[in-house]
């Protein structure tokens, strides 16, 4: 076995090797990325597309394809995780599967009926967002555990939930700048959303995933969840009408373009990142 | 001065990612991970990519290390012989 697996890594090796080994030496300014397409977009992609940020108009106009079927993509990642069939996977804490009404997937011997909102609500006839459940409300569920809204309180040290707490507000903000910034500066939706979704799991791991949970309102995730393709959908068809090209945006009409970027920048914000604490949510659960 | 620290990051990429392929105790591995994103976010910031810089470190650092972490909590922590 381990002879061949040598074999093996040789094998693969050896052209990776040969292929690095002929790259063009870092920052030559002959080097085929800085002479073929790249040089194009740094001479004319101000000009030809209106944008400030060459990052941006890659990603959004040049590349507008490529980043609506990107989001696309996250978008299917989380359907496909949503997908799983729950209580599948070894589960230390109890096998019962959640209550969860989203995964279109035959439940296992769950004794609950399957509530029509796709989200981690039980089917508990609680008030909704109402998190500080009083420790007597459990007593009528049968299992306290298969309440998502009961928040698994793993012990937190107190260093860790104040430093957390005292940074949160200032990532939210960074993401916030980064969004509203990303048309001159690095950053931009995707980051931002990356650190909204960072500040999210940081508070959930923290504070309790029940409380971290009531940030997004429970009616809206399925369209917060979706909003990253939709904008871009909508994006497309806007600049389709405008221009008559898909994905078009009319660059000589400076409000109309930018504010076709700005929806888009959020949506790719918003949608990512309530992807992201999506999932985390779902593997929590 | 560049090239020294484009090495010693480069090294210090590699030596992450062998022992996170070695490591055992799946909770290391994953705390090593995080670090080779940390190495490799200050590899793109120093490359000029400031953008992909911070995907790496908000993604590749912080929120697939969270998930890893779940992940191990709710199945083992040790990596089966």
């Amino acid at each position: 076995m381990r002879p061949w697996s040598l074999l093996l890594v040789v094998l693969v090796a050896l052209p990776l090797v040969a292929g690095v080994a002929t790259l063009p030496p870092h920052y030559a300014p002959d080097a085929p990325i800085h002479t073929h397409v790249g040089a194009r977009y740094l001479e004319r992609g101000v000009a030809e597309t209106g944008m400030k940020n060459l990052v941006t108009a890659v990603l959004l106009n040049y590349r507008g394809f490529d980043t609506f079927i990107e989001v696309v993509v996250i978008f299917t990642a989380l359907a496909a995780v949503l997908a799983l069939p729950k209580g599948s996977a070894p589960m230390p804490k109890g096998s019962a599967p959640m209550p969860k009404g989203s995964a279109p997937m035959p439940k296992g011997s769950a004794p609950m009926p399957k509530g029509s909102a796709p989200m981690p609500k039980g089917s508990a006839p609680m008030p909704r967002g109402s998190g500080a459940i009083p420790k007597e409300a459990g007593a009528v569920r049968p299992r306290e555990e298969e309440d998502p809204e009961v928040a698994s309180d793993v012990p937190v040290s107190p260093v860790v939930r104040f430093v957390v707490r005292l940074l949160a507000p200032f990532m939210a903000l960074f993401a916030v700048a980064m969004l509203f910034r990303g048309h001159i500066t690095p950053g931009g939706g995707f980051q931002a959303a990356a650190v909204f979704a960072a500040v999210f799991i940081a508070l959930g791991l923290v504070l309790g995933r029940a409380r971290a949970a009531r940030l997004v309102p429970v009616d809206w995730r399925p369209w917060l969840q979706g909003v990253a393709p939709l904008a871009f959908a909508l994006i497309a068809w806007v600049g389709w009408r405008l221009t008559g090209s898909f994905l078009g945006y009319p660059i000589h009409d400076h409000t109309a373009q930018e504010a076709m970027t700005f929806v888009l920048e959020i949506g790719i914000a918003l949608g990512g990142g309530v992807i992201l604490a999506r999932l985390f949510l779902e593997m929590e659960a | 001065m560049s090239d020294v620290f484009d090495i010693v990051m480069l090294t210090l990429l590699i030596a992450t990612a062998v022992s996170v392929a070695r490591a055992r105790d799946l909770l290391a591995a994953v705390v090593i991970f995080s670090m080779y994103s940390l190495t490799m976010t200050l590899v793109w910031q120093h490359r000029g990519a400031p953008d992909v810089a911070m995907t790496e470190a908000a993604v590749g650092a912080g929120v697939t290390t969270v998930l890893f972490l779940i992940t191990i909590a709710r199945t083992t922590r040790r990596e089966k012989p």
